[in-house]
């Protein structure tokens, strides 16, 4: 178990403009679970692969512990890896593919084979350790990889995105048994992912990426909550969060959000923090999440909040079971509203969303930042 | 897992006979024809082997009969039997032939697949300057008859110094650019990952070439196998080209002189036959062993 640092790593491929990862910055706690996510190409997979020693560093140093790891070859940094696709050796037996590291490092064989069976064990696999990987399903391939990296009780383990390969079912199984592992060995964890749901659901902290630059570092409820700007706003969370273009005015003492056809009055705190920050009559842009729409009949509210409503048309209606969501044209875009999958609607009814202010973000629109 | 090609229903009687009637019915007319063709072409490839082991048992009689048979009447050792008196009667027994094609067989085929693999696997996973250079150097290789380069080739030999030597058998059919070529396209399909994932367990580029690059190509390397061996278990020219002492030469020399020049008599011709099997006979007993690693070759190496 070690502590892991990224000292302003740069990274770009030989013959190649772009430059991959570009001043990534970070400390890795011992013993933390974190989640590199972001959209293909965000740089998220060549950190890991330099962490790993699978690809050079162009600047900055990678610590490990307290060595510094730039030149140390992959065997000697004490990681281990899980790949996408397993990358099991497909002529050895489960058993010689756990066993294959501790092998060549000469561990005597009752030691060997003490190892294999307890990480067999932990990953419920003992009664599979004489078959080849190709006898086996996805699942249970990925459980191999897995002890195949635990056997060797590395100081890190790396894993890039090794749920990707699984159907729906067994992601959600898997994804459960990686964080029970983790939760009992505590070993400092690096996992690479596009799914913002893998990120939420196992991260201790989560690193938001994109275009080789770090957006935001923060704890799955932060990063949720509050994204640092647009692209985290929008990336984290399923539906996508609800976007609003519009201006702050002051009228009457009251701060209010407009859009062309819609006036939403600003809460007090927030009001007074975009009063602070400069940003009355200047172009806005206010991000909600579809929970925090709510879906109002005939009891249109109290008389205070009565302003913080529009009329939508419902467009498409997606029934998950737990949930609804609506998918609501409000003359001016489309907004998407999380609704009781007990109420019945239909396409093309006219509703009345009322927005709850209080989990209203406001974003500059030219900087994408957050500023409440 | 293999797909269904072709979809059977299921006979609500259970009855087998209706099945195999509804899996005949998909075979249509070309199939039936592209099969009795194929059968027929394989007997006819047949031909050369049943005569090649009819031939080796025929007594003199036989052999020169006209038009000549495929089958013999009555089989005989007579043949066999002469091959190796005859060979005591000379200086230098068949069975120094026989050890020198076997011992220059078996090192040249270990030398083919060890370079031919190790050069394909730095040409397919290793990252180095005039990497494409190099291999489009051995994909033009390819393109020379051997003929073609046969006074270099005896230049290079003569100024290394190794003339009527064990060696001359060897090196040159160790430039295999056939071998590279196979071992490289299987290579290619190995998955970088699965190397990386070898280097992060602890291996060494030596451990992960032997350990995982090598056995993962077994197929490739049955076939390289194969090639070498009917590259060197049947050739006579280094043989005729590099050596001159009776004692340095091959197999496949000896019995082409058999029915060659001064040797050329009625006794020569059974000699040479049962001399032709035993040349043979290696050779269908390798390839019948790795067939079917040859045809996984075949099927991997994007050539088909």
């Amino acid at each position: 178990m070690s502590k892991v640092l990224f000292q302003h790593i740069y990274k770009q491929y030989a013959g190649e403009q772009r430059v991959a990862v570009k001043d990534f910055h970070l400390e890795i706690e011992d013993g933390e679970f974190l989640v590199l996510v972001g959209p293909s190409g965000c740089g998220k997979s060549t950190l890991l692969r330099m962490l790993a020693g699978l690809e050079d560093i162009s600047e900055g140093n990678i610590i490990i512990g307290d060595r510094i790891v730039n030149y140390i070859s992959s065997k000697d940094r004490n990681i281990a890896m899980v790949f996408q696709n397993y990358a099991l050796y497909p002529h050895m037996t489960v058993y010689e593919n756990i066993a294959f590291s501790l092998r060549l490092s000469k561990l005597p064989k009752a030691e060997i084979h003490e190892r294999v069976n307890r990480a067999a064990k932990i990953l419920d696999i003992e009664s599979q350790l004489h078959k080849l990987p190709k006898q086996m399903s996805g699942g249970q391939r990925q459980r191999v990889a897995l002890g195949r990296a635990i056997v060797r009780e590395p100081e890190v383990f790396l894993l890039d995105e090794p749920l990707s390969n699984l159907d729906a079912k067994l992601r959600i199984q898997m994804r459960e048994e990686i964080g029970k592992l983790y939760r009992r060995l505590r070993t400092t964890t690096v996992y690479v992912t596009h799914d913002q749901v893998e990120a939420m659901t196992m991260g201790t902290r989560i690193v938001a990426m994109k275009d080789g630059v770090i957006q935001q570092v923060a704890k799955p409820e932060e990063i949720y909550s509050r994204p640092a700007n647009l692209f985290v706003a929008g990336f984290i969370g399923s539906p996508q969060m609800n976007f609003i273009e519009g201006k702050v005015r002051v009228r009457d003492g009251y701060s209010l959000f407009e859009t062309r056809k819609h006036t939403l009055r600003i809460s007090e705190d927030k009001s007074k923090m975009l009063r602070d920050n400069g940003s009355i009559d200047k172009p806005i842009i206010l991000g909600i999440r579809s929970e925090n729409l709510l879906y109002r009949n005939d009891d249109l509210a109290k008389p205070e909040q009565q302003m913080n409503v529009f009329e939508a048309v419902i467009e498409i209606k997606e029934l998950l079971g737990a949930d609804t969501y609506l998918y609501t044209n409000n003359k001016e875009q489309r907004i998407v509203v999380r609704v009781d999958p007990k109420t019945r609607f239909e396409e093309g009814e006219r509703i009345v969303v009322g927005v709850d202010m209080n989990h209203a973000l406001f974003f500059d629109k030219n900087s994408e930042a957050l500023i409440c | 897992m293999e797909p269904n090609l072709v979809h059977i229903p299921k006979p609500k009687t259970g009855l087998r006979i209706r099945l195999l009637r509804i899996r005949w019915k998909k075979i249509d007319l070309f199939q039936v024809l592209a099969m009795i063709g194929l059968t027929l072409l394989a007997l006819f490839m047949l031909l050369p082997i049943v005569f090649i082991i009819n031939h080796a048992f025929k007594p003199i009689s036989e052999l020169f009969l006209y038009p000549p048979r495929f089958w013999s009447n009555q089989p005989t050792l007579f043949n066999f039997q002469q091959l190796i008196l005859k060979s005591q009667t000379t200086v230098i027994p068949f069975s120094r032939y026989l050890f020198n094609s076997v011992l220059t067989t078996l090192v040249t085929v270990a030398g083919v697949i060890f370079v031919s693999s190790l050069a394909a696997y730095a040409f397919a996973k290793q990252r180095f300057i005039g990497r494409e250079l190099f291999f489009s150097f051995t994909i033009i290789a390819l393109m020379f008859a051997p003929e073609t380069v046969a006074i270099p080739r005896y230049l290079v030999i003569a100024n290394l110094g190794i003339m009527d030597t064990y060696l001359v058998h060897v090196l040159p059919l160790l430039a295999a650019p056939v071998g590279v070529f196979l071992m490289k396209q299987f290579m290619d399909q190995i998955p970088n990952e699965l190397i990386e994932a070898a280097k992060i367990d602890g291996a060494k580029e030596w451990v992960v070439f032997f350990r995982i690059a090598l056995p993962i190509c077994m197929p490739a390397v049955a076939t390289i196998g194969i090639l070498a061996f009917q590259g060197s278990w049947a050739q006579t020219e280094t043989s005729v080209l590099f050596t001159s002492t009776e004692s340095m030469k091959t197999l496949p020399y000896y019995t082409m002189t058999l029915t060659n020049g001064l040797a050329n008599n009625v006794v020569g011709q059974g000699v040479a036959a049962a001399a032709g099997l035993i040349m043979f006979a290696p050779n269908l007993v390798v390839f019948l062993l790795f067939q079917r690693r040859v045809l996984n070759t075949m099927a991997h190496s994007g050539i088909k």
